[in-house]
């Protein structure tokens, strides 16, 4: 798969000149601090006195410590959830919104807004919308004489972070297939009619065949954005203390080092978050060159 | 995108701080970094404007952040080997720093100026003691008192706590003050609410009222699962799920973690801290002392301070700016912001503080420092008060059984206890 132009000749010396400063860039900010990262996830490191060398120790933990491990899972189950959910709703989204329909950029603009919007507003929004006494949702379920239900205590929260980031991720998403529909030829839709092929036929032997390069690259990005997922989970499940009821790895990266000085440990979370995502890739790569269909 | 560009901003930045600030003369140029709020920066400028035109040789630099982010800014530059020369400390956070020694000892400068600490609450000084000496001095202090809604309990007909409380007596009135006014079957006003989170305020204020306590002298064995400390547990889960006087902490959150200034409460242990923001609401409240349990009164002390970096290029200039803040002026400007008490006695007993412009019984903080005990300093307090707080969290939702779940909790805060030791 080759797009675009190929730089010829003197092109090649700005291509680099150009490319230096970010190149620096990465080697510095991205390449450096992921050698220390290494590192230091085989030492005990306190970020105030000298790092000792600890071995395997951190490592080992990540399998001994309970909440390493709980952090670990929910990661996993979030992204189990997430990824096809943002994948499948956001490409249905997106064939909705390659219709020609009156306003249809109104709604566009509207399904995009949540990626624009500062997550900790919206989660604050989410927050009253799932409320159990005072919020919007518990109040229509009273309303159709349903049960309440506690949306954010800690055997739904999960599901309840999970829609939100959802909610949030459809826009880019959407963005991600309408790019892919619009590149399918009119023809081959044409020509389909003319068989007497129906809507239902046609989305799935030409549309979803010829978007599989946008699910692709959505599905890879939604897993990387999973193992990132912070901001909305932690504004939502947030407990005393810089506590959050639904512990993903990111979180426990962050409290490990910054809150109880250690350093090693949350580096050695890192790796294996990172170790994870490039087995995942791995796979995702290995799937592309069985299914997906480039033109 | 952004993370790396962060990483860059702040490498540049700590470039560019270690190549400044090297000139040595008789003129000192300090930076002073603390965590606050706007308001607590207005008058922090003030205080340091006094303490510009008292010392015209010496320049401070005032560096304000949140919470959060204060500490790890501050890691970062302690570790980068460019701290600030004085910045605010947390007295239960202090050992994880003195421990590491990135403190400097103060115990020569406060030796040359033995009066500096003469006029200062001896309570409020333990904190900062080490067999070496003192690193830090406190600047402010809070005790935890019973805060009360007047407007709910005239209108429940209930009389006002005393000092002579009895937490069968705050049990008894919150039974009563707490009210299903519109009949749906859920609670619209709670006798009491707690936020639950940390041992301050509310928890060990009542497990050292019952007789208990929190972690042995030696911080080696946590006693939060200990018959009496069990026995204050049982009393506010009691209080939580048979009375229903306090919100369960899944309904705490819906009225932004603090029922008594959403006005759906009718009492809660807190500090001195809330009485700017409580000074907004529209219902009369005021304060009175802790109850007394079983084995006598207690509240909490805890107390913020100043520790100057072992690093400083300023030690002496730095000392300076901390005996102006423990001066008169200077502590009167901070009872004006009315945040905290102040920790030179002849302020806090003076108009300065107890008449403030929030019409309550401020004396009560201070009389309280009478049966106070000082919220737990040492190393890894955080870790350890995580996870006792983390652990019973799901006590205080309904969702556990107090017992076996405290025990479990007491086992991985003594594994925390083994680790920092």
């Amino acid at each position: 798969m080759e797009y675009g132009l190929k730089p010829l000749g003197r092109e090649k010396i700005w291509l680099w000149a150009l490319l230096t400063p970010t190149l620096i860039g990465l080697l510095f900010g991205a390449l450096g601090s992921v050698i220390a990262t290494v590192l230091l996830s085989f030492a005990k490191w306190d970020l105030l006195t000298p790092p000792t060398w600890a071995g395997i120790v951190n490592y080992v933990n990540l399998f001994n410590d309970d909440k390493l491990l709980l952090s670990l899972t929910n990661t996993l189950k979030f992204t189990a959830l997430y990824v096809p959910g943002v994948v499948v709703i956001s490409l249905f989204v997106a064939v909705l919104m390659n219709r020609k329909i009156r306003g249809v950029s109104l709604f566009r603009t509207a399904y995009f807004l949540p990626a624009v919007t500062s997550a900790v507003a919206t989660a604050l929004v989410w927050n009253m919308i799932y409320g159990r006494d005072t919020g919007i949702l518990n109040f229509i379920l009273e309303r159709f004489g349903l049960p309440p239900v506690c949306w954010l205590c800690t055997e739904n929260a999960m599901y309840a972070v999970v829609i939100v980031n959802i909610w949030g991720a459809i826009g880019e998403g959407m963005i991600i297939f309408l790019a892919g529909l619009t590149a399918i030829p009119r023809e081959y839709y044409e020509a389909a009619e003319m068989d007497g092929a129906n809507g239902f036929h046609q989305f799935f032997r030409i549309t979803l065949p010829l978007v599989t390069p946008s699910i692709f690259f959505q599905t890879l990005i939604a897993t990387i954005n999973a193992f990132q997922a912070y901001d909305y989970i932690y504004m939502l499940t947030r407990r005393g203390q810089g506590d959050s009821s639904v512990p993903v790895v990111v979180f426990s990266i962050y409290r490990n080092a910054w809150n109880f000085f250690n350093y090693g440990g949350a580096s050695a979370q890192a790796i294996e978050l990172t170790a994870i995502v490039a087995v995942l890739m791995a796979f995702y790569f290995w799937l592309e060159r069985r299914y997906v269909v480039y033109e | 995108m952004k993370y790396r560009l962060l990483v860059f901003a702040v490498i540049v930045s700590l470039l560019l701080t270690a190549c400044g600030g090297t000139v040595a003369s008789q003129k000192a140029d300090i930076t002073m970094m603390m965590w606050g709020d706007p308001a607590e920066l207005e008058v922090w400028n003030k205080i340091v404007e006094d303490f510009h035109t008292a010392n015209p040789n010496i320049t401070v630099k005032v560096d304000v952040s949140d919470w959060d982010s204060y500490w790890t800014k501050l890691k970062t530059l302690l570790s980068a080997g460019t701290p600030p020369d004085v910045f605010a400390m947390d007295a239960p956070l202090y050992l994880d720093y003195q421990s590491r020694g990135v403190l400097l000892n103060l115990q020569p400068y406060l030796d040359r100026n033995p009066d500096l600490l003469k006029g200062v609450y001896p309570q409020t000084l333990e904190a900062y003691k080490t067999p070496d000496g003192m690193f830090g001095v406190p600047r402010d202090f809070q005790t935890v008192a019973l805060f009360y809604n007047k407007d709910m309990f005239d209108s429940a007909g209930v009389a006002y706590p005393t000092a002579d409380w009895t937490y069968d007596d705050l049990r008894n009135a919150a039974k009563q003050l707490t009210k299903d006014s519109n009949g749906d079957g859920k609670i619209d006003q709670f006798g009491y609410s707690l936020d639950l989170w940390d041992f301050e305020p509310g928890m060990s204020e009542i497990i050292w009222a019952y007789g208990g306590d929190l972690i042995s002298a030696d911080h080696t064995k946590t006693l939060v699962g200990e018959p009496k400390a069990r026995q204050a547990f049982q009393f506010l889960h009691d209080m939580m799920f048979i009375d229903k006087s306090i919100p369960d902490t899944n309904t705490l959150s819906e009225y932004g973690d603090d029922a008594f200034l959403a006005g759906v409460a009718a009492m809660t242990a807190i500090g001195h801290w809330v009485v700017p923001g409580y000074a907004e609401v529209n219902f009369k409240w005021d304060v009175a002392p802790m109850p007394k349990g079983p084995a006598g009164q207690a509240t909490s002390v805890n107390s913020a301070g100043f520790v100057v970096a072992k690093d400083s290029k300023s030690p002496d200039a730095s000392f300076e700016f901390l005996k102006y803040v423990l001066s008169e002026p200077a502590q009167k400007r901070l009872a004006e912001l009315g945040f905290a008490c102040p920790v030179l006695k002849s302020v806090a007993e003076s108009d300065a503080f107890l008449k403030q412009s929030t019409p309550i019984d401020h004396k009560v903080f201070l009389d309280s420092l009478a049966f106070a005990r000082m919220k737990p300093v040492f190393k890894g307090y955080d870790e350890w008060s995580s996870a006792i707080g983390d652990g019973m969290a799901t006590i205080w939702t309904g969702e556990a059984e107090l017992d076996p779940t405290l025990d479990e909790v007491v086992k991985s805060a003594d594994e925390v206890l083994a680790n920092n030791q």
